[in-house]
């Protein structure tokens, strides 16, 4: 297949497009979900496509199907992306100089210890039903969800730059999420472990403290009250100072949204954003978590980009295009959900780096403040800098020590006002995976991780 | 791919194998694309998509599979689908695929000709429409995307369903920005509907314009007030009110007693002043469709009638379940992505919420509103669909005072819980709009709280 799509970008004519690439990919996954102690679904869905992308001027065509991928096809896919990039150039202001991107020749198997390909359905069935057992510790637990998730992607990419690429990405999951219910009220918990990993990852988790931990974190939560609202002492936990460095810096860090001065990071390379306690940074090449890849779906190489170092803005995230506008090299940060989704700007593995306090400490050095824990969701404010995370859970912490639990909250604020404020930040680094969305779509998988952290945020809770 | 010949011949290779039931969904999805960037047109594109989802049931162990057959024969799906099925558990709330029923209508009752064969550069006229409506020298268009779907899906079961429905969906998201004298603003503007002529697109570019422009005047809201009255546009009140209701009467949720409102059939659970279906056959549904991704036909459902839970929602599964009929409610399709889709099996999930408008306008509730907020956008709304709390940052919006407009602030949050909201003097409006999956007007939600920053 890699010679045919070879030969068809080879075939191109250097006066009708700027640059092309072509990428097949095929998609495979294993889902298993136990509802209150029954399998739900035990599916494997596959999926194989290809897209082409055209650039003329300044403007993309792009076409993808589902269909075999021949000769024939790949042409006219090629084909149609060329029209239709010749089509939107009419309102191209400038042309897009691609000559200098090297050509990279290269095959990268992932090596995971243990091949869920190889790991019968049985023994994948039966820790889906244990940890789905290991949850119902209580009559309270009315509802007990628990689920198991493999996929392999495997892509072929040529470009007219001459490069010529296969690499596979492999990922496996595990969720559990059980509601307890008393009278009226009823609260949920969940917990996550995921990677780009093998079944080795599975093999490492303990149903029992898996589901079991779970349930009475759950079960807490019936006795949870209100939290407080208006702007406070906040610690986070890592999953949450993880999402704040996705969702508000790292989206606006993304370079596609700096060319056009969308975001509110555009022109702040060297300017104090943050105390010195703040390093982030977005590196996909991070072994095992979610949001590592040989390559994004340009061909390059993924790479590890400091964003602050010390409260300093260092950098953005690159596809090839805004690398080339911004005069840097790309960083590996061009990526698409799937063949039928265009490539932009997007993070890998983001994170804040970690510092020097146990977590303990910051908890016990705060007198008065939330300590606040479980991220939810967020949303990013590419334009305005605000924060908008949401949190499952928290504690009111009182003369330095963690006390009353309360539920469900969010976090607000403007981020130029909250990272000058961090002044404790933890000494471990967790992460966890999840899928990324761009604009309410285009969703990929990514890790948002963290150190704890305290800053002054705002807080609001239903 | 000839859908109907796929399915047919899929169903008969599983029946073949040893399959006691099996139900094949073959779709098909072309979709045409124009992406805005910095204010041009920046990438076209063209996706056409194939693919079956197989249902392989064995007594009661069941096993699913998909696949876009570019790769491998429908033989080879089956022999998949038998041997995760033979691996699979015994299910004990597995009754029965459903049985064919009677199906009204033309599988092309739901589809529009003209959306379905426009090109990308078309899109691209019609996005520029957008794009130099909104422009001003102080408002610039970032992003934007359009695009429309055209499909066409099939269902055959062994038990006899043989049938499918067709349809189109158009739908734009842009981003304005705004900036003047060091103040930037953002407006947010989504179009959605089943024809592409019927959206007014020069329209959307001067809302976009204005929006745009009033953020640059919002102050930051620095004020904790209690027991306030938020009236929501309806893109942003139908997205909380489609989590929160949605959730609370899926048969999938009752039936696993994680639906607060399990135990509430016949019970009062809001004000009067809210009815509410579900409606699969809605002329302007994106959904719309003569049957479900299950071939059940599909009906308009009475949720909830002046406050009074009136009916949950099933598929065939959770409907069996609790010996009922399904009400149409196996869904695989999502409106704004219904590539990929026939790699999940179906779920009980919604087709399109219709939410009952009033008489009053708009101005009418703010006019009866003392105290309260005028919300035009959230960073998301989101709210959490079992406790019904909800704590969401307000991007653009205006205070409410002494029943008039008053300033536009940002940068608040607006907190409450939307199951006890909605028990009190909920009010609607009469201006409905399609968002999505529903058809909502703009609401007025008591007894919440704004907290400032």
């Amino acid at each position: 297949m890699l010679d045919i799509m070879a030969k068809v970008i080879h075939n191109i004519s250097e006066k009708d497009v700027a640059f092309a690439d072509i990428r097949q990919e095929t998609h495979a996954s294993t889902r298993i979900m136990v509802v209150n102690g029954t399998l739900r679904q035990f599916s494997r869905a596959t999926k194989a496509g290809a897209v082409s992308r055209a650039l003329v001027g300044e403007c993309w065509g792009m076409a993808s199907t589902s269909e075999s991928l021949t000769a024939e096809i790949c042409k006219n896919l090629l084909d149609d992306a060329v029209k239709s990039a010749k089509a939107n150039a009419k309102f191209s202001r400038k042309n897009l100089d691609f000559s200098g991107i090297k050509p990279i020749e290269k095959t990268v198997w992932q090596k995971s210890k243990v091949d869920p390909a190889d790991v019968s359905t049985e023994e994948k069935l039966e820790f889906v039903m244990s940890i789905d057992k290991a949850q119902k510790t209580d009559d309270r637990i009315v509802n007990t969800n628990s689920v198991y998730n493999d996929t392999k992607r495997v892509y072929r990419f040529v470009n007219t730059a001459g490069s010529r690429l296969e690499w596979d990405e492999l990922r496996t999951l595990a969720v559990v999420q059980p509601v307890a219910r008393q009278g009226e009220r009823m609260h949920f918990d969940y917990d996550v472990k995921g990677g780009r990993a093998g079944y080795e990852l599975i093999q490492q988790i303990d149903p029992n403290s898996f589901g079991a931990d779970c349930s009475k974190e759950a079960l807490e939560l019936l006795e949870s009250e209100k939290p407080p609202s208006g702007k406070m002492s906040v610690v986070v936990d890592g999953g949450i100072s993880g999402l704040i460095a996705h969702e508000v810096c790292g989206h606006a860090s993304e370079a596609d949204e700096v060319v056009k001065g969308r975001s509110f990071l555009t022109g702040q390379v060297g300017n104090k954003l943050g105390s010195d306690l703040v390093t982030m940074v977005d590196d996909g090449t991070l072994k095992n978590v979610s949001g590592s890849f040989p390559f994004d779906s340009e061909g390059t190489p993924a790479s590890r980009t400091v964003i602050i170092e010390d409260g300093v803005f260092k950098g953005y995230l690159h596809t090839l295009e805004t690398a080339i506008l911004m005069g840097v090299p790309p960083t590996g940060n061009g990526r698409a959900q799937d063949y039928n989704r265009r490539i932009f700007a997007r993070m890998t593995n983001t994170f804040f780096d970690k510092g020097d306090w146990k977590d303990d400490e910051i908890i016990a050095d705060t007198k008065e403040g939330l300590y606040v824990v479980k991220a939810m969701s967020g949303m990013e404010d590419v334009v305005g800098g605000g924060v908008q995370c949401s949190a499952l859970k928290g504690y009111i912490i009182k003369n330095g020590e963690a006390t009353q639990l309360v539920r469900s909250m969010s976090l607000a604020g403007k981020v130029l006002d909250i990272l000058p404020t961090v002044d404790a930040v933890g000494n471990n680094l967790d992460f966890w995976g999840g899928t990324c969305g761009k604009g309410e779509e285009d969703f990929i998988p990514v890790s948002t991780g963290g150190p704890h952290m305290r800053a002054e945020m705002v807080v609001g809770g239903g | 791919m000839n859908l109907i010949d796929v399915a047919d011949k899929t169903v008969q290779f599983a029946q073949n194998s040893g399959a006691t039931q099996a139900e094949v969904y073959a779709v098909r999805v072309k979709t045409v694309s124009v992406y805005i960037d910095d204010g041009i047109p920046k990438i076209g594109g063209s996706m056409i998509e194939s693919g079956i989802g197989l249902k392989y049931i064995n007594g009661t162990k069941i096993g699913f599979t998909s696949s876009t057959l570019a790769q491998e024969k429908p033989a080879d799906v089956v022999e998949r689908a038998k041997a995760l099925a033979h691996a699979s558990n015994e299910d004990p709330m597995f009754v029965s695929l459903p049985d064919p029923k009677k199906v009204s209508g033309s599988p092309d009752k739901f589809h529009d000709n003209e959306t379905a064969a426009i090109d990308s550069e078309f899109l691209m006229e019609k996005a520029m429409d957008v794009v130099n409506a909104a422009s001003s020298d102080i408002v610039t268009i970032p992003n934007g995307s359009l695009r429309t779907s055209s499909i066409q899906y099939h269902i055959c079961n062994s038990l006899g369903v043989d049938v499918g429905s067709k349809g189109t969906v158009a739908f734009g998201f842009f981003t304005a920005k705004s900036e003047k004298n060091g103040n930037v603003g953002e407006g947010v503007q989504r179009c959605w509907s089943r024809e592409i002529g019927s959206i007014d697109f020069k329209k959307i570019g001067e809302k976009l314009n204005s929006q745009a422009m009033s953020v640059l005047n919002a102050k930051p809201f620095k004020e904790k007030w209690e027991d306030v009255v938020a009236i929501l546009t309806p893109s942003e009140g139908s997205e909380m009110m489609y989590q929160l209701v949605a959730s609370a009467v899926s048969g999938e949720n009752v039936n696993k007693r994680r639906s607060p409102w399990s135990d509430k059939m016949g019970e009062k659970v809001a004000s009067d002043s809210l009815t509410i279906y579900d409606n699969g056959l809605s002329e302007k549904g994106l959904l719309g469709s003569i049957v479900d991704d299950e071939g059940v036909p599909t009906q308009k459902t009475t949720i909830l009638e002046k406050g009074v839970l009136q009916s949950y929602l099933y598929d065939s599964y959770n409907a069996h379940q609790v010996e009922l009929q399904s009400t149409g409610n196996g869904i695989r399709r999502v409106p704004r992505e219904l590539a990929g889709r026939f790699a999940i099996a179906a779920v009980c999930a919604g087709t399109t919420m219709e939410i009952a408008p009033s008489s009053k306008s708009v101005d009418d509730l703010i006019s009866e509103i003392k105290r309260g907020v005028y919300i035009e956008h959230f960073a998301y709304p989101l709210v959490d669909s079992m406790t019904g709390t909800f704590s969401d940052e307000v991007r653009n919006a205006r205070i409410i005072e002494n029943g008039e407009l008053g300033d536009q602030i940002k940068y608040a949050l607006w907190v409450g819980n939307l199951f006890d909201s909605i028990k009190g003097d909920l009010q609607l409006a009469n201006n409905l709009e399609v968002h999505d999956k529903k058809i909502v007007p703009s609401i007025a939600f008591p007894g919440t709280e704004l907290v400032g920053q």
